[in-house]
């Protein structure tokens, strides 16, 4: 199950962030997702190390914690987006697909004209695509 | 790690025991400690010691259902009571001595042999050869061997009599120890695991203990392998008893287990990691963890289970610091493990293990806490505590009581061993262990740049500290994370921080920081959340709660209750008050990069960017703040750089406040219907100040009053450089510019220039055409005063090269400050008196240097007027900016005044006056031979060449380059003074020249001098042309110019030249004029100069307009230092200037060609006799003739 979904902008600073779950654990995904800018950072900066080719834009398990875990997804634009994860056997493909899906309802919101780039994403619309993208995480293994 | 025994850390040791002999023991232990393995030795100095070798009671005993899984004190046994090799060493006397000694040595190894086959021991025999002594005999070795019953290579002697024979003994003794242990641990484990193999054994936990034992035995071989797959078997089948087991109660037996689980773990993660597998020992670490994470246990002893997991991950984390192992550079990530899961860089750095470590730490704390506080019999578990011991089995606990002497094991019942463990668990300081782990995880996270996971570490620690009272440290570190949070717009986590610093700071007392910190929180960025908080998460926020707006408000209300000291708040915890009194009233300070910014912004814009000293400047104050609810301020005090602008502005609503605070101060006050800050929206204030001073006027601060006892200081900023808000900056809100005019949003500043009043006084830069090279140029300057009175006035004189903008004097020159060096100079100043010293006594500043000049100027009345030269010399040609500046006080009382300027500048261009140009000539109808102007190489630049002791002419001429008539002076050469009368004579040809000749522009002055070089020489110097002139200015201005009356030296240095002998000198001897048909002589003397007998050719051609007698071509010797004449008689045919009949000398030894020029072989034939009037003319002329002849 995804407990948490974040787009962080370019100077590392929170652009959305949306919990999944019924317990009142907001603060601790922070810190998670705050974390695990440092994993992106040391990939971005050295991408020999982690073989991934400039191209890709799926970043991979980021790190785990004691009970989730982390990928990432960077945007060729240098948005990051963060998932938060407690599945413990998550499927590559799963993350990849969703990330793809994300990504172009991050495009779609951000390319609405009363949109100013930088800032916070307030749209209800791109909330509600949000959730129904996390809630066909996994299910929608087959296609 | 460290809690561990030491044999369990640490890889075994082969035992061997060395019996007899006991002077040799320290030999041999140190020998065999030093080997690679090292061997640990038990001595036993003689032979009646060794029944501690032999199997104990207990020991034997020991069979059926085992009351443990492993023996805690096993390992300990083997590496320090249970040899593998026993040495029975003899001295050779008593092997080779007599009968009574024999028997002695036979009956001692019987003993020996008795203890050592019980437990399958080695045995090996060295005979000690003494120092005197010859070796023992054949056969008593056999006999000793046979009663010894070992191999033939087991029995050696042992030899001392040299260094190099005891070293050869000992290695040798030394390798049949290490292989007869092999032999052992080998034996002993293929034992072990037979039983394994054939399933003998009663139950599983002497399964795992057989697995154990085969892989330490394993070990003590260095077999790593074996070592590693047995314990791994041990490690499965203990895996599989879980639950099944009953043996034990049941919280007990689970603890059992995982401590046999966690030795187990140990040791092949270790044996993993030295052997630089890394990557499954992680991927070991991860199914550990996986399999023991959920065995909980019993509810009332979880934190005992978190304990446990701490110490997985602090051990692990210690393994992974220590070994040697480093992450595969070459692999690519993601790094995968056996069973394909992948694996990331974090789980290969020790400070991820060392924060879950501290996590399930903090995990067990707050589960003992919360056990400690059900449980109520305190008293109980304090004596609990008492006489309870770790049992012989490891894991196992056990009371000890006495029974009469005896001491008797107690197994416990859970129920006791729940108290026990509550009792020890109360005994540690958690706190600062989980702080060391973190503390341990933050300076890993740092070193690696990983600022954001070492700040949540660094906030953990915090909270620690905070949890343990330790306000100081939590606060130091939550500041340093709050920046993090600030600078990358965290708000929910600075949000929690914040919380976490306001509640530091209000036990800390400390009440500027109270009010900050809660300013800073209610001016946040957080508009949505919800004011509910679970009950179960309260330990996940901190003292602040859940950022929302509500709680926001709650802390704006409270804070600003404090300022204004409508409310003391008293903090829960105990005597510190929080209030604001009459005698501490809070002062905050914002300055650029406060982050209370957010709270309180204040930006000044002036309208315009100068104005003129005394008018009205307008001005736009504007104050923005996030804070939740509208701020009231009583008055604003506005601060310049100029004090005496500044002022103050009042609220219409509290004028009495502001009254009484106001009276003392005097400054200007000024009222605003409504001071109030309304979230988000700018107030903007439009005042007008007046600035007397001209420069700079900046609008410092703006100082918002409160209340009576607070003020808040904000620095003031320019809407044009201003920053965004931090923080909001991320949010989507609506953003309005401070101004009225967006323009002035994003040009304005918080400065303005307030020019200086105009001068009203002329300056007059009298300028006359271009300056001249060399003359002292002057310059009038003049003063005229138009409405200001000149008080204390001063020039300022600067001249700057016009097209370099620069000093002047080329770069290479300006080092040596000399008078040549600078191409312009400013000489001095005359003053219209003539009086051009510095009048002494007075205070005038008269300051003269090379290209800048000060003086003062003395008063000038209204009207009147002031005036001096300047003197300036040109030692260039160059055009020069010439900046006069007047700087004066108008009235001539007050020093508050500033000075008025009056700024003057003039390009002046520099010209050269006088060209000089020379010219070498031969004399007339003569011509030296110069071998170097034969020889001449067709690309050297050879200079001027004259014949030694001959007279040559040189021409110098001078040219008017100006625009002006120049008068000359005098013109010569002078020579260098060492060289004048030795090595060449010059000499002024004609005296009669007149000099003052006035040369007008492009006119050239010529003068003629003769040369005659005396000294042979290849570069002789000829001296410098000084030509002598001065501006002509006409008769009757001659007195003015007294200066330059002395007029002018322009030199001209002239070449050198090269001065050689002629060994041949070729002169024509001609009347310059003749009559048709009249007959004249020409001869051509041929001067041979040299010491050698000179061949000559010589050739002349006819010409049509000579008739000539002589002999066409020849050759003839001329003697040495003698002269060779030919003479000709010639007829002219043809009247006018007539060439001569050409001749054409050749000297053979040089193969020269010497002619003479065409233009001086010229005469000028009369048709007939003229008849001059002039009779002494006609005297020469027949005088000449008649000399030719």
């Amino acid at each position: 199950m995804i407990v948490c979904i974040a787009v962080v902008g370019h100077q590392n600073n929170p652009l959305y962030l949306q919990s999944f779950t019924e317990a009142d654990d907001a603060l601790k995904l922070h810190h998670i997702v705050h974390c695990s800018l440092d994993v992106i950072d040391e990939r971005v900066n050295n991408p020999k190390k982690t073989g991934s080719t400039l191209n890709e834009t799926y970043l991979g398990l980021l790190y785990p914690t004691e009970n989730y875990k982390v990928y990432g997804y960077l945007t060729n634009t240098k948005v990051k987006f963060i998932l938060v994860t407690t599945h413990l056997d998550v499927r590559d493909a799963d993350v990849r697909n969703f990330f793809r899906r994300f990504h172009s309802a991050y495009v779609d919101a951000v390319s609405n004209p009363f949109h100013v780039p930088g800032k916070k994403i307030t749209s209800q619309t791109f909330a509600e695509r949000v959730s129904t993208i996390v809630k066909s995480f996994g299910l929608s293994s087959a296609v | 790690m460290e809690e561990y025994p030491e044999e369990l850390r640490t890889p075994p040791v082969s035992l061997v025991s060395l019996v007899g002999c006991p002077e040799l023991h320290s030999t041999i232990s140190t020998y065999l400690h030093s080997e690679q393995p090292p061997i640990n030795t038990l001595a036993l100095p003689d032979f009646s010691k060794i029944s501690v070798l032999s199997r104990s009671k207990k020991e034997t005993l020991d069979s059926g259902q085992p009351g443990g899984i492993l023996k805690r004190d096993w390992l300990l046994k083997h590496r320090t009571r249970s040899p593998a090799v026993v040495a029975a060493l003899f001295g050779s006397d008593d092997v080779s001595g007599d009968p009574a000694q024999w028997l002695q040595v036979c009956t001692e190894l019987e003993n020996l042999k008795a203890v050592v086959r019980g437990r399958n021991i080695k045995l090996t025999v060295v005979v000690v050869q003494s120092f005197d002594k010859d070796e023992v005999s054949e056969d008593r070795m056999i006999a000793l061997r046979k009663r010894a019953e070992i191999d033939s290579k087991y029995l050696l002697t042992f030899v001392q009599k040299s260094s190099s024979d005891l070293k050869h003994s000992l290695n040798r003794l030394g390798s049949i120890v290490a292989e007869l242990a092999n032999t052992y641990y080998r034996d002993e484990g293929r034992r072990v695991k037979t039983c394994i193999e054939k399933k003998s054994f009663s139950s599983v936990d002497l399964n795992i203990r057989y697995c154990f034992k085969v892989a330490v035995y394993a070990e003590f071989r260095r077999d790593w392998g074996e070592a590693l797959r047995f314990y791994e078997d041990a490690y499965r089948a203990l895996r599989e008893i879980i639950g099944t087991s009953t043996r034990l109660p049941a919280i007990q037996r689970l603890v059992e287990i995982k401590s046999v689980a966690e030795q187990l773990h140990f040791k092949a993660s270790t044996i993993l990691l030295h052997g630089g597998k890394i990557i499954e020992a992680i991927a070991w670490f991860r199914q550990h963890h996986a399999a023991y994470k959920k065995l909980i246990g019993a509810p009332e002893v979880i934190f005992l289970h978190w304990e446990w997991m701490s110490r997985q991950f602090l051990v692990f984390a210690e393994l992974l610091e220590t070994s040697s192992a480093v992450i595969p550079s070459n692999t690519s990530l993601p790094l995968v493990t056996k069973d394909n899961k992948p694996l990331t860089e974090s789980e290969f750095n020790p400070a991820y293990y060392y924060q879950l470590a501290a996590h399930y730490l903090r995990e067990k704390k707050c589960c003992l806490e919360l056990a400690l506080s059900a449980s109520e019999a305190v008293a109980e578990i304090e004596s609990s505590a008492d006489s309870v011991i770790p049992s012989v089995y490891v894991g196992q606990f056990a009371r000890l009581l006495e029974q009469g002497d005896a001491l008797v094991m107690q197994n416990l019942t859970d129920a006791e061993y729940v108290l026990y463990a509550l009792a020890e668990g109360k005994r540690f300081q958690d706190s600062f262990e989980i702080i060391a782990l973190l503390k341990k995880s933050f300076e890993s996270y740092s070193n690696l740049k990983a600022q954001r996971m070492a700040s949540y570490c660094s906030c953990q620690m915090a909270r620690e500290y905070f949890s343990v009272g330790k306000f100081d440290n939590a606060k130091e570190l939550f500041d340093g994370v709050a920046s993090l949070y600030r600078k990358e717009g965290w708000t929910t986590l600075l949000w929690d921080v914040l919380g976490y610093l306001r509640e530091c700071s209000k036990r800390l007392g400390s009440v500027k920081d109270f009010i900050e910190y809660s300013l800073e929180m209610a001016a946040l960025p957080i508009s949505s959340g919800d004011e509910v908080q679970s009950p179960i998460h309260k330990g996940e926020y901190g003292p602040a709660g859940c950022a929302s707006l509500p709680q926001r408000e709650r802390i704006y209300s409270e804070v600003f209750g404090i300022m204004k000291g409508e409310s003391g708040l008293t903090s829960n915890e105990g005597n510190v008050t929080l209030n604001v009194t009459p005698e501490r009233p809070i002062r905050l300070e914002i300055d650029l990069v406060s982050p209370l910014r957010v709270a309180f912004l204040a930006s000044v814009a002036f309208h315009d960017q100068v104005a003129k000293p005394g008018a009205s400047i307008f001005f736009t104050l504007s104050l923005i703040s996030q804070l939740p609810q509208p701020v009231e301020i009583d008055q604003l005090e506005v601060k310049f750089n100029q004090s005496e602008c500044n002022f103050t502005i009042a609220s219409a609503q509290k004028a009495p406040i502001s009254a009484t605070s106001i009276g003392k101060t005097g400054a200007r006050v000024v009222t605003a219907p409504v001071l109030t800050v309304v979230t988000n929206k700018w107030l903007r204030l439009t005042y007008d100040v007046t600035s007397e001073l001209s420069g700079k006027l900046e609008c410092k601060s703006v100082i918002a009053r409160l209340g009576p006892l607070f003020t808040i200081c904000c620095q003031a900023e320019s809407p044009a450089s201003m920053n965004d808000l931090p923080l909001w900056k991320f949010e989507d809100h609506v953003e309005t510019f401070p101004t009225r005019d967006p323009a002035l949003a994003f040009s304005g500043q918080k400065f303005i220039q307030v020019d200086e009043p105009d001068p009203q006084v002329d300056l007059v830069l009298g300028a006359s055409g271009p300056a001249l090279v060399g003359e002292r140029f002057m310059l009038p300057v003049t003063i005229v005063s138009k409405g200001h009175e000149i008080h204390s006035g001063e020039l300022k004189i600067n001249l700057v090269d016009a097209r370099r903008g620069a000093a002047l004097g080329s770069p290479r020159e300006m080092e040596p400050i000399s008078t040549d060096s600078l191409h312009v100079e400013l000489l001095g100043v005359s003053r219209p008196d003539g009086d051009d010293e510095p009048q002494t006594g007075q205070d005038n500043i008269w300051k003269i240097q090379h290209s800048f000049g000060l003086l003062s100027v003395p008063f000038v009345n209204l009207g009147g007027s002031w005036s001096c030269k300047l003197e300036i010399k040109w030692h260039r040609p160059k055009p020069v900016m010439l900046y006069v500046s007047l700087g004066y006080l108008p009235t001539s009382n007050g020093s508050t005044i500033q000075k008025v300027h009056a700024h003057k500048s003039l390009q002046i261009e520099g010209k050269t006056a006088i060209m000089i140009g020379h010219r070498f000539m031969l004399p007339f109808r003569r011509n030296p031979l110069l071998l170097s102007k034969i020889k001449v190489a067709p690309n050297s630049n050879q200079s001027t060449t004259l014949a030694l002791n001959e007279t040559s002419i040189l021409i110098v001429s001078a040219k008017n380059c100006t625009e002006v008539p120049l008068r000359l002076v005098s013109m010569s050469i002078e020579m260098d003074e060492n060289d004048i009368g030795k090595s060449c004579t010059v000499r002024q040809r004609d005296e009669s020249q007149k000099d003052h000749a006035l040369l007008v522009p492009g006119e050239e002055f010529r003068k003629v001098f003769s040369v005659i070089p005396k000294i042979h020489s290849p570069n002789l110097a000829m001296g410098t042309v000084c030509f002598t002139w001065k501006r002509d200015s006409g008769l009757d201005k001659q007195s003015d110019s007294n200066i330059t009356e002395a007029g002018i030296i322009t030199r001209h240095k002239l070449p050198d030249v090269n001065v050689e002998m002629a060994p041949l000198v070729v002169s024509l001897e001609c009347p310059p004029h003749t009559i048709l048909g009249i007959p004249f002589t020409c001869y051509v003397k041929i001067q041979n100069q040299t010491e050698f007998l000179q061949e000559v050719k010589y050739l002349i051609a006819d010409s049509q307009s000579f008739l000539l007698s002589g002999s066409h071509n020849d050759m003839v010797s001329v003697l040495p230092k003698s002269e060779h004449i030919l003479g000709y008689k010639l007829v002219p045919l043809a009247s006018g200037s007539q060439q001569l009949p050409r001749i054409t000398v050749t000297a053979v030894r040089y193969s020269a060609e010497l002619s003479l020029p065409q233009a001086t072989s010229t005469v000028f034939v009369f048709p007939s006799e003229p008849h001059f009037k002039m009779g002494n003319l006609k005297e020469k002329v027949t005088e000449i003739v008649t000399t030719g002849a």
